[in-house]
């Protein structure tokens, strides 16, 4: 029998992924061989300079990209065959998303954003899963918000919005691409300690992609990439260690 | 060096460089408008020159010349319509194409041009299209029309008509002018836009407000008011003399243009209540407020097709409230031949209508097209957290059905409206054989074969609008789409 993700104890995991764009001479390698495992109930900070594949790897991880190479899990479900739809329906049921910028949908309000997840569903939340919501709303500080559409939000409110929104379904994984990427720097923190917060008290798994290093000193662990390598894989650090460790490897590149 | 080096960079002359902007989406769109309305009135000026000549050639008839310049101004009066359609599209075109260019614009402001000029160059680039199209529909109409001129002669007694004439470029011109017209009406968001917005990180505005302008609406209310008023007066009118039509078709033409003013303010609920019957499924309700996203868009380009359908269904409406009429003052059955001649009336005259319905078709396939190609970002979020192909394809249909069944709707009320109107106040008083009963008050007869006609090509242009748009949206990659 095989060794599942669960049993290692991991809320996702890839093996051997490996991504080229292009072909011939002018092909890229994104990710070369990468093997890593995100574990379960974990906050996990992926760093590495731009053109690292940092991004790709979340991606891929998320089921938004096809590797090249290699296989992916979520949870236990092996994700590199599936289906456009199979794909989609996981992203909606057990993945939860919170990018950079333009997290939310412009045409609907707060409370619409945060319960899109059951409505592309097509279901009304459960009892348990509308006091989860309730809970979230009140924690992130949004009761006054929820009838706001996205512009009449700070960017720092539509930040909260989006967590909200990824935590709601209670994913078995949240991928976070550069959350603070263009908030300033109270904003920034808030929302990091809000992802600390959800990953210490609610077990919740967090992959988080990002180049800063305050963001990631938030983490539990943090991995960095280079050229599409793991480089180095190390237990919560503060961030002039990992700015130490940046500016290192980018001595040696 | 990975995203960058991927763009292949295509070296190309400056003169062509220059005409890049052509190729944007929307342009192509305008063209087409353009040339179905010169194409349009070229056929109309020369279908009409044509009938002219075989007349003045008929003996004893060559000197009364009433019944060609009663053709002439009909002529007129149907590529009026047509090329005011025209200037509706082409001015939300050119709206939407300048709220897609926004970043751009606000770039060109960064730099040191100015909001003025470059408003101007939006409107040139309309008078090139313009020009460009009417062009087109000049040629075209003429080849067809040169074409059809040996096969007409061999139905009619085939006076000489020379095709190619100066006239035909009136409304080459009189195109060309409105596109250039229209496309400056449709840039005034350039001024809005803030060199600030050239720099990332500016929420994006994605939605518009209804604007107030209490000028128009005063317009806008007394235009209604007297539109009506001359329709219930000419009504009345008509139940003495014929003549109740001619006050009754200034009332059409009143609250028609009340009705199009009012759009903005009218068509949104409308359209709202068309939401409510898809129910309030998620992609239902994404489209319904993708749908009144920018309600002075959506309001006018509905109200084109509203037009297009008001038009046919009132001259459909017209032919069959006549026919009750004349049965109900006769007493009895009127004469097949009579039935037969105003059939065929009404069928060339719903054909003539129609042209300006398939323009109205053109801005709706169009505008749901550039509003997909405008969210890619946020259809890569949806996809993103869970929207499936399925579920975008129903999106942008359902979108696409909001506007269409609206209109569908609206006109045909209008159209029974307006058509049963024309018939009863033209012929409100005038006694019928066998029986001669007068004054007569009908019902409007309504032609449902013609309905359903409309009803079946509304929803074919339905199918056919979402094509394109449902084709660009289900290609967005989420990935592609959220690294812009």
């Amino acid at each position: 029998m095989e060794i599942t993700t669960t049993d290692l104890g991991l809320a996702a995991r890839v093996q051997h992924l490996t991504k080229t764009y292009g072909a011939g001479a002018a092909a890229v390698r994104a990710l070369d061989d990468v093997t890593i495992g995100i574990r379960r109930g974990e906050f996990t900070a992926i760093m590495g300079p731009s053109g690292s594949g940092k991004s790709t790897l979340m991606h891929i991880m998320a089921g938004l990209d096809a590797p090249t190479d290699g296989r992916v899990w979520i949870g236990d479900t092996d994700i590199t065959g599936l289906s456009d739809l199979e794909l989609t329906i996981l992203r909606r049921r057990r993945v939860g998303f919170v990018f950079q910028a333009f997290n939310l949908v412009p045409t609907l309000d707060a409370i619409g954003n945060i319960l899109l997840p059951f409505d592309l569903d097509g279901r009304t939340p459960s009892a348990i899963e509308r006091a989860r919501i309730d809970g979230l709303v009140e924690s992130l500080g949004l009761s006054a918000r929820l009838r706001h559409r996205p512009h009449e939000l700070s960017g720092g409110q539509q930040q909260r919005v989006a967590i909200a929104r990824a935590l709601a379904t209670a994913p078995d994984l949240l991928f976070a691409d550069e959350p603070t990427g263009n908030l300033d720097s109270r904003s920034s923190r808030e929302v990091l300690a809000l992802l600390a917060a959800a990953s210490r008290e609610h077990g919740q798994s967090i992959a988080m992609v990002t180049h800063d290093p305050v963001a990631a000193a938030y983490a539990d662990r943090v991995v960095f990439l280079g050229d599409g390598r793991i480089v180095a894989d190390k237990p919560r650090q503060t961030a002039e260690q990992i700015s130490a460790h940046m500016l290192a490897a980018e001595v040696a590149a | 060096m990975s995203a960058v080096t991927a763009v292949p960079t295509r070296r190309m002359p400056a003169g062509l460089a220059r005409l890049d902007w052509l190729r944007e989406r929307g342009m192509g769109a305008t063209v087409l408008v353009a040339a179905i309305s010169t194409a349009f009135g070229v056929l109309l000026i020369s279908a009409t020159g044509y009938i002219g000549a075989q007349l003045q050639a008929i003996p004893f008839y060559g000197s009364s010349d009433t019944l060609a310049l009663i053709i002439g101004m009909l002529g007129m009066l149907l590529l009026a319509v047509a090329i005011y359609v025209a200037a509706i599209v082409t001015a939300n075109t050119f709206s939407t194409i300048v709220a897609g260019r926004t970043r751009r614009i606000a770039l060109m402001r960064l730099i040191g041009a100015s909001a003025r000029g470059q408003r101007a160059e939006v409107a040139r680039q309309g008078l090139t299209v313009g020009a460009l199209g009417a062009l087109l529909g000049l040629i075209g109409g003429t080849v067809i029309m040169l074409a059809s001129v040996p096969l007409l002669d061999r139905l009619t007694m085939g006076a000489p008509y020379t095709v190619v004439q100066p006239a035909l470029l009136a409304p080459a011109v009189a195109v060309t002018l409105t596109t250039w017209a229209a496309a400056w009406a449709g840039s005034r968001r350039v001024l809005g836009v803030t060199p600030l917005q050239a720099l990332g990180g500016s929420v994006e505005q994605t939605h518009e407000d209804v604007v107030r302008r209490p000028g128009r609406n005063i317009a806008t209310v007394v235009l209604g008011v007297i539109g009506v008023a001359l329709l219930v007066g000419g009504i009345l009118l008509g139940m003495v003399v014929p003549l109740g039509v001619i006050v009754a078709f200034f009332g059409g033409l009143f609250s028609f243009t009340a009705l199009v003013l009012a759009a903005p303010a009218v068509m949104p609920p409308l359209l709202r209540l068309t939401g409510r019957m898809f129910g309030r499924s998620a992609t239902a309700r994404l489209a319904a407020q993708n749908a009144l996203r920018y309600p002075e868009r959506s309001s006018r380009m509905a109200i084109g097709v509203v037009m297009g359908v008001a038009l046919v269904t009132m001259f459909a409406v017209a032919a069959e409230s006549v026919k009750v009429l004349v049965t109900a003052s006769g007493g009895g059955a009127p004469d097949p031949a009579f039935e037969q001649m105003i059939d065929s009336f009404a069928a060339v005259m719903m054909a003539l209508v129609a042209v300006s319905a398939v323009i109205a078709a053109v801005g709706l396939v169009n505008l749901l097209t550039i509003g997909v190609v405008q969210r890619r970002r946020e259809l890569g979020l949806l996809r993103a957290l869970g929207l499936t192909a399925a579920q975008v394809r129903r999106m942008v249909l359902l979108e696409a059905a909001h506007v269409t069944i609206t209109a569908l709707l609206f006109g045909l009320v209008l159209g029974t409206a307006y058509g049963w109107i024309g018939a009863q106040s033209l012929l409100g008083s005038v006694p019928m054989p066998p029986a001669w009963s007068a004054p007569t008050f009908i019902a409007p007869g309504v032609p449902w074969l013609t309905v359903g006609v409309v009803v079946a090509a509304t929803a074919a242009l339905t199918l056919l609008a979402a094509v394109v748009p449902t084709r660009l949206a289900t290609r967005v990659a989420p990935v592609e789409a959220l690294a812009e």
